[in-house]
């Protein structure tokens, strides 16, 4: 009743301010925004940064209301509805800058995925992702560089920091847990089992997993770990290592072209043959969820920037499959990073579904996008054993992964079975590793339980490197997001450097560009405050004076009540 | 863990009742219960299986309840935080480690034992129309309670300000309790607080029963009342869950009393049994 009550007081102010500016055409209202992020439970950093941004706003005038969506529903609210003002979420980032094609370039505004959610659409920036694409060795170098600082003039999104990246894990059952990132396939395998133990145990926090295993649906995928181990893909990449075979015996690059080899006698887990008609399907339907039924082309909501590239497949015999890409080799590899489907089950899922519950895509939303996948049939390392929803995913050993024949050089999985338990929360899943019910935390520890956690003899706690970011994005299809001079001015009441101290205790360091490291461009490098867009005051505390000036000289104005107005 | 806390659970309840019964409803009564429990059984029968029946669908509905929410529900995070902003901090203000201490087991283990020490206590009384009626609320304050989380899909404090709370919070402090909460709830579901609905409940029949459980009245309100600022106190609900959990319990204790007796069946059946009952010569 009070919900009917609410949403028809909404609806009726939206109506009168309609007839007002009819009326009144020069009406400029306070301008209001909502920050949509996700509750504590799931993020508790992302709450707290919205939460200082919402402070600073309401003292620049602004007026500021928060909403909250699950995991889920913030993903389809921002990824795929484009229904937000600004977002503040964990963006899973990349350890190559061309993630950034994938996040900005201007065809992908009305698609569905990590691909452009924040609607952005600027020549200028179109042109450096494009360049980064094509140039290769130095000249790749100083296009990346451009192509940063174009960005960090614009603040399309804003990125805040990155985050450390500890997990624990259980020493005295494992070895070898250096070798590989746990936020990837290689984190999981070549794992080297204590006498007697069979069976490792993770402790994961994130329930997703069990309700849903399909590779490409962002609104269930956090970094996509899991559905690695289900499913193969030509290469592979450790951390922010190479790219290397992986299905794919070996490649050999001819101008833009690639030769795939595919190895011998890989099967998928019900035993049907992987061959190169597979890959060639899967970029293809990775492209065209709906195989060519729609109009316009359907893409997949991930992998979205990796698939864009090739520019045709083809299969040549059984196991040799060749691609074109438009891209230099460098950023054309990424390409071979995707998910290998089994067409015979994925063909029929370029129908269309109806009705309400799962995500929408514009152009055409198919069964591929919408199905849980359960039980996922992969060529992968692991195969799908059972799962209990909310609580419980098994997988077990695909005795005939190719990983596990002699003379091939790659971490194979050692343990019969690989139980994924969720925990409820980041401290709970620690304490199960601690008191050895578990042997590793799958997912990062969150800042505010790094310092407090249990390390007995044992156990110990793993860094690895990382490139995912926070970040504050804008929805810059409507005013006054699509403003470059307010959205510069957002990031300027953003102290990252006081974010970082109090949000994250520490465990990340605040950036002006979000790249990794080694591509950092001198210009954009932290100097103890943000190179592009400093923050307006200090220790977190925004200089309200200032900041109003600011908003008055990038032409907005105030009115006496000190309330910010802007057309909206 | 689930398993551990449950028993910590159950033997904390289990020392807690018979010691209350010995206390609040004295040996008289239990005795005779001892010989009557059989007919008054049958006479509270149909109500017993409405409340199992409303039990059986809240566990089912509840694990699926977040799914229909998602389509059909309002997003009232916002303007719940927008009305009462940082009222619930004010109970940080007594905060100190005994306190959190007390609020939490008061959460936990005293809200458990608030709900079902009544129904032992009310089925010792001769006349089961009590008992009945406070199964009956308990039904009600399900039912109503769930269809309100389909509708309203809002975060308490502790995910909107979890630095605020971050001191007294339930599961900062016993982490583990959240493999419990989790069985029986979703993190989406905090209006209206049925933790203060049930208690209130409690409470109010506490206040009609003074004169037969004078001992038990005083001790039901001040553990209602713990309750309901335990909820907030430790981050759980906002005030306007608690509010909306009391007007609740009111409404529920007022149609407990409609609906009761009112059909023929168990009125009925009831009347037999209390005719049934006068002539068994072994009866007092």
């Amino acid at each position: 009743m009070l919900a009917a009550t609410a949403g028809l007081t909404v609806s009726s102010s939206g109506c009168l301010r309609q007839v007002r500016n009819i009326v009144r055409t020069d009406d400029i209202q306070q301008l209001s925004v909502t920050i949509t992020t996700v509750p504590a439970d799931a993020d508790r950093q992302a709450i707290r940064i919205a939460r200082h941004l919402e402070e600073t706003l309401t003292a620049v005038g602004v007026d500021v209301s928060l909403d909250l969506r699950s995991d889920i529903e913030f993903r389809r609210a921002v990824l795929y509805d484009h229904e937000f003002e600004i977002c503040i979420g964990h963006h899973p980032g990349g350890t190559d800058p061309d993630f950034l094609y994938e996040a900005l370039y201007s065809r992908y505004i009305d698609e569905s995925g990590w691909q452009n959610p924040f609607g952005f659409t600027d020549r200028t920036i179109d042109d450096h992702l494009v360049a980064q694409r094509t140039a290769e060795g130095d000249a790749r170098r100083k296009a990346v560089t451009a192509m940063l600082e174009a960005i960090a003039t614009e603040q399309p999104f804003v990125p805040l920091c990155v985050p450390e990246e500890h997990r624990i894990v259980r020493t005295d059952r494992f070895d070898g847990w250096d070798e590989g990132h746990l936020a990837t396939r290689h984190g999981y395998l070549g794992l080297e089992p204590a006498a007697g133990v069979d069976t490792l145990r993770l402790a994961h926090l994130d329930g997703r997993l069990t309700e849903n295993c399909n590779p490409i649906a962002t609104d269930y995928r956090g970094r996509g770990t899991i559905t690695d181990l289900l499913y193969d893909s030509l290469a592979t990449k450790n951390g922010d290592g190479p790219v290397e075979p992986w299905l794919a015996e070996s490649w050999e690059w001819d101008g833009r072209a690639v030769d795939v080899t595919l190895r011998d006698g890989c099967e998928f887990h019900d035993g049907t043959p992987v061959t190169a008609d597979d890959v060639e399907f899967t970029y293809r339907f990775l492209q065209d969820t709906s195989l060519g039924n729609h109009d316009t082309p359907s893409p997949a909501p991930r992998y979205r920037g990796q698939v864009d590239a090739v520019e045709s497949v083809e299969s040549r015999t059984d196991h040799r499959v060749e691609l074109e890409v438009e891209t230099s080799p460098a950023v054309g590899a990424r390409a071979l990073l995707v998910p290998i489907l089994p067409a015979h089950h994925w063909r029929d899922r370029a129908v269309d579904v109806v009705g309400p519950g799962g995500p929408s895509v514009a152009q055409g939303t198919t069964e591929a996008v919408a199905t849980n996948n359960i039980p996922p049939i992969g060529s992968g390392p692991f195969q799908f054993g059972e799962r209990t929803e909310g609580a419980q995913l098994i997988l077990e050993r695909f005795d005939d992964h190719f990983t596990r024949r002699p003379g091939v050089d790659l971490p194979a999985p050692t343990v019969d079975e690989c139980r994924i338990d969720i925990h409820p929360s980041g401290d709970t899943a620690a304490q199960v590793v601690a008191n050895g019910d578990a042997d590793a935390t799958s997912l990062p520890l969150g800042a505010a339980d790094i310092d407090g956690v249990e390390t007995p003899t044992g156990v110990s706690m793993r860094d690895a490197s990382s490139w995912t970011f926070y970040c504050l994005g804008f929805n810059t299809r409507d005013a006054p997001f699509s403003n470059y001079r307010f959205r510069r001015l957002l990031a300027q009441l953003v102290d990252k450097e006081w974010l970082v101290d109090e949000v994250f205790h520490g465990h990340a360091r605040p950036i002006a560009t979000p790249v990794t490291d080694d591509w950092v461009p001198e210009s954009l490098e932290w100097r103890g405050n943000d190179p592009e867009t400093p923050f307006l005051g200090s220790e977190g505390e925004v200089d309200v004076d200032a900041a109003k000036a600011a908003f008055e000289a990038a032409g907005f104005r105030y009115d006496d009540h000190g309330r910010l107005r802007v057309r909206q | 863990m689930l398993a551990e806390v449950l028993i910590q659970l159950v033997v904390v309840v289990g020392i807690l009742l018979p010691i209350s019964l010995a206390l609040f409803v004295g040996r008289e009564r239990l005795v005779r219960t001892r010989s009557e429990w059989r007919t008054r059984l049958k006479t509270a029968a149909p109500t017993i299986a409405v409340l199992l029946v409303v039990l059986l669908i809240n566990r089912f509905a509840r694990q699926r309840a977040p799914r229909l929410s998602r389509e059909i529900g309002f997003h009232l995070t916002a303007s719940f935080y927008n009305i009462e902003g940082e009222f619930i901090l004010l109970f940080q203000s007594i905060a100190t480690p005994e306190t959190t201490a007390y609020f939490s087991s008061i959460y936990v283990y005293g809200y458990v034992f608030l709900i079902v020490f009544p129904v032992l206590a009310y089925f010792t009384l001769p006349d089961t129309r009590m008992f009945r009626r406070l199964l009956t609320a308990y039904a009600l304050n399900y039912v109503i309670g769930l269809v309100l989380y389909i509708f309203v899909i809002a975060y308490g404090p502790r995910n909107v300000m979890p630095h605020e709370v971050a001191e007294t919070m339930l599961f900062e402090n016993k982490p583990q309790v959240q493999y419990l909460t989790r069985e029986v709830n979703s993190n989406t579901n905090v209006f209206p607080s049925l933790h203060t609905s049930l208690s209130a409940t409690v409470a109010t029949f506490a206040a009609i029963t003074r004169s037969t459980f004078p001992k038990w009245f005083p001790v039901a309100v001040a553990l209602a009342a713990s309750v309901a600022i335990s909820t907030m106190f430790l981050g759980i609900h906002w005030g306007i869950d608690v509010v909306a959990g009391m007007l609740l319990a009111a409404l529920c204790v007022v149609l407990s009393d409609r609906l009761v007796g009112r059909w023929s069946v168990s009125e009925l059946l009831g009347d037999r049994l209390e005719q049934f009952e006068d002539r068994i010569p072994w009866q007092e």
